[in-house]
């Protein structure tokens, strides 16, 4: 504060020094008019008058220019540390005549000030930077940066061990270089990313079951989750973000699982193929030769070998259903064709036992939106329950008919021993059976599982009605193709009816081409 | 009985080695008319494949020396086998995944398993067969 005491002496002592020297120029100048009276009095004054105000002038001027320079090198210190201002240089004390050392002291604060300010947020930066990357490091996940040239600029310590490498090996190299990738569809990282830096700003992305296969590593593959985000134009230069989730334990297990129910259905399906293709031969051979004993026989065993093969095919369907492959494909059928397709295939069944399939199909049914190869099974497990489970009578029942909401009902109804209430509610739950038949009646109790599983993946209800002694009703419903269409149509732009529960792989279609 | 049909032209290259299937189909095809060639081993049914002399070629997939997935593969490569004139139908009993299924339909021309279908009954499905010329 000295020196501000000793700038404003020095300002006031100017302009005291210029005031007195005009105000003696005053007085000589009046001494002189005074004796000199060849003027009127009049021009003295006005003459004065105008001294006086030229001197005030005179004195402002130059007060005004000393105050001016103290605060001019002030403000320039100040915008010459200012963040936004480019180009200011700093101010040269030196040139100050008037509180050089007051406007040094001040500007030294400044700076002084301006340098700890930047420190502090420096030393912020430094600590955030280090936050991240301490809780990236910590994340249990792989995390891999990426700049807008796909190059990896970053990688979590997670990630470089998961890839058995440190930094050099993965810094600035492009994605596909550091590990093969396999996605289970088209849709793969990198056509997301084509995708989003086409028209997106932000965009993330998950994709499950990714096959890794990492450099060195010739025959161990991962099996990963990946999720990654997208930022266009991110002024850090982190383009886009991508963590593994590695699954491949539980994914190996589950292919593990299928591929023990796949490899079992394929040796139970080889013996099958030979049984069921000598029978046919026999068949031939034997036609109109053999006794019609013989010839029962053969129906026996052709019978059974088809029961055989409905049996593979339910215990493969149920462990679709498992893995959450249920999927259905719709198309229009003309329901009465493959009622009666499935049927003349279980009459197979129901003549060696001496059982009847009757069909009761309405003239005007609409054609339905149906998975053939799956609602094929539901009427043969349907059939099959009702041979199984109609004791002496003889007849079965097969109707399809419009319903007064406009789906499509089909019931199988047959006049055999019936269901008590008691088991009626969990009839649909799998490896039920009816208990009280379990002697006499051989099944896995899959099929109503099954059935309902696939009906409900159609959009369908099932349901069963029965009375001890006087036979059972099975029921579905489907929908006309017409009313599915015209849903679909509102709903979404997909040309291919799809609709899926728990997906689905068909196991059997015969004819695909 | 059936009475074996005149010959009708098509030559057919059954690849099986489960013995008492292809003797099924052996029969089946061969008295349905059809001029019937049985290979059992992968890669000799690879090489009968790559002369394309035959209109129907029925390729199971898990046979010894090559898979029928690789033989197919190889089939559909220009750069190994000529464009084939013959269609390409897998019969299997094998189960595969929807990947799996993908790929053999991008690639075959049809898709047996094989314990659905009974020899009379492949007969009339390779009876449908559409050829071009």
């Amino acid at each position: 504060m000295d020196h501000l005491t000793q700038a404003i002496t020095q300002i006031r002592a100017r302009v005291w020094l210029v005031s007195l020297l005009i105000q003696v120029g005053l007085v000589g100048a009046g001494y002189w008019l005074y004796h000199h009276p060849a003027l009127p009095l009049w021009q003295i004054l006005s003459i004065s008058g105008m001294a006086m105000v030229l001197s005030s002038a005179l004195i402002g001027i130059v007060a005004g220019s000393l105050a001016k320079l103290p605060l001019a090198a002030m403000g320039q210190a100040i915008l010459h540390i200012a963040p936004n201002e480019a180009g200011i240089k700093a101010p040269t004390f030196e040139d100050l005549r008037i509180g050089r050392q007051y406007v040094t002291s001040l500007a030294y604060q400044l700076y002084q000030i301006a340098s700890l300010q930047d420190n502090k947020i420096l030393s912020e930066h430094r600590r955030e930077a280090t936050q991240a990357s301490t809780i990236l490091n910590h994340l249990p996940l792989p995390v891999f940066v990426f700049n807008k040239q796909q190059l990896v600029t970053y990688a979590s310590e997670t990630a470089l061990a998961y890839c058995g490498t440190d930094s050099t090996a993965l810094f600035g190299k492009a994605l596909y270089d550091v590990a093969d990738m396999e996605f289970p569809s088209s849709r793969t990282l990198e056509s997301w990313i084509t995708e989003c830096q086409k028209d997106k700003v932000t965009d993330s992305a998950y994709w499950r079951r990714v096959r890794i296969k990492l450099p060195g590593e010739d025959k161990a593959i991962r099996q990963c989750d990946m999720a990654a985000f997208y930022n266009r134009d991110n002024p850090k230069g982190v383009e886009f973000i991508i963590t593994l989730f590695d699954r491949t334990q539980e994914y190996n297990q589950d292919d593990e699982s299928l591929n023990f129910v796949a490899l079992a259905v394929h040796e139970l399906r080889t013996p099958l193929t030979v049984l069921r293709g000598y029978i046919e031969a026999l068949e031939d051979e034997l036609a109109g030769k053999a006794d019609p004993e013989l010839t029962e026989f053969m129906h026996r065993m052709k019978a059974s070998s088809q029961q055989f093969s409905a049996f593979v095919n339910n215990i493969l369907n149920v462990a679709r259903i498992e893995q959450n492959q249920l999927e259905i494909k719709l198309s229009e059928e003309k329901w009465d064709e493959v009622i009666r397709s499935a049927g003349s295939d279980m009459e197979i069944r129901a003549r060696p036992l001496g059982k009847e399939i009757i069909y009761d199909i309405a003239a005007d049914l609409p054609t339905v939106a149906a998975d053939r190869v799956t609602v094929y099974e539901v009427i043969c497990n349907l059939l099959d329950n009702a041979i199984k489970y109609s004791a002496n009578s003889k007849q079965i029942t097969i109707k399809a008919a419009k319903t007064k909401d406009g789906l499509v009902e089909t019931t199988v109804q047959d006049q055999g021993v019936g269901i008590p209430g008691s088991v009626l509610p969990s009839l649909f739950e799998k490896f039920h059976r009816n208990h009280r038949n379990r002697s006499q009646v051989s099944g896995t109790g899959l099929g109503l599982y099954l059935s309902k599983t696939i009906i409900n993946a159609h959009g369908g209800d099932i349901w069963v009605k029965s009375k001890e002694g006087e036979g059972t009703v099975v029921g579905f419903t489907l929908k006309p193709y017409a009313t599915l269409a015209d849903e679909l149509k509102s709903g979404n732009n997909s040309d291919e009816l799809v609709r899926t529960a728990h997906g689905w792989i068909k196991n059997h279609s015969l004819y695909r081409r | 009985m059936d009475q074996p049909a005149a010959p009708n032209g098509k030559k057919v290259l059954i690849i099986e080695d489960e013995q008492f299937i292809s003797d099924l189909y052996v029969r089946a095809l061969t008295r349905a008319g059809y001029d019937v060639k049985l290979v059992i081993d992968g890669q000799q049914a690879l090489e009968a494949a790559q002369t394309n002399q035959y209109d129907i070629i029925l390729l199971d997939i898990m046979l010894p020396n090559l898979t029928g997935t690789e033989i197919l593969r190889r089939l559909r490569d220009l750069k190994q086998t000529p464009q084939l004139k013959a269609k390409v139908i897998i019969t299997t009993n094998l189960e595969l995944d929807e990947q799996g299924r993908a790929d053999m339909e991008s690639h075959a021309d049809g898709y047996i398993v094989k314990a659905e279908v009974t020899p009379k009954e492949l007969v009339a499905f390779l009876d449908q067969l559409q050829f071009n010329s």
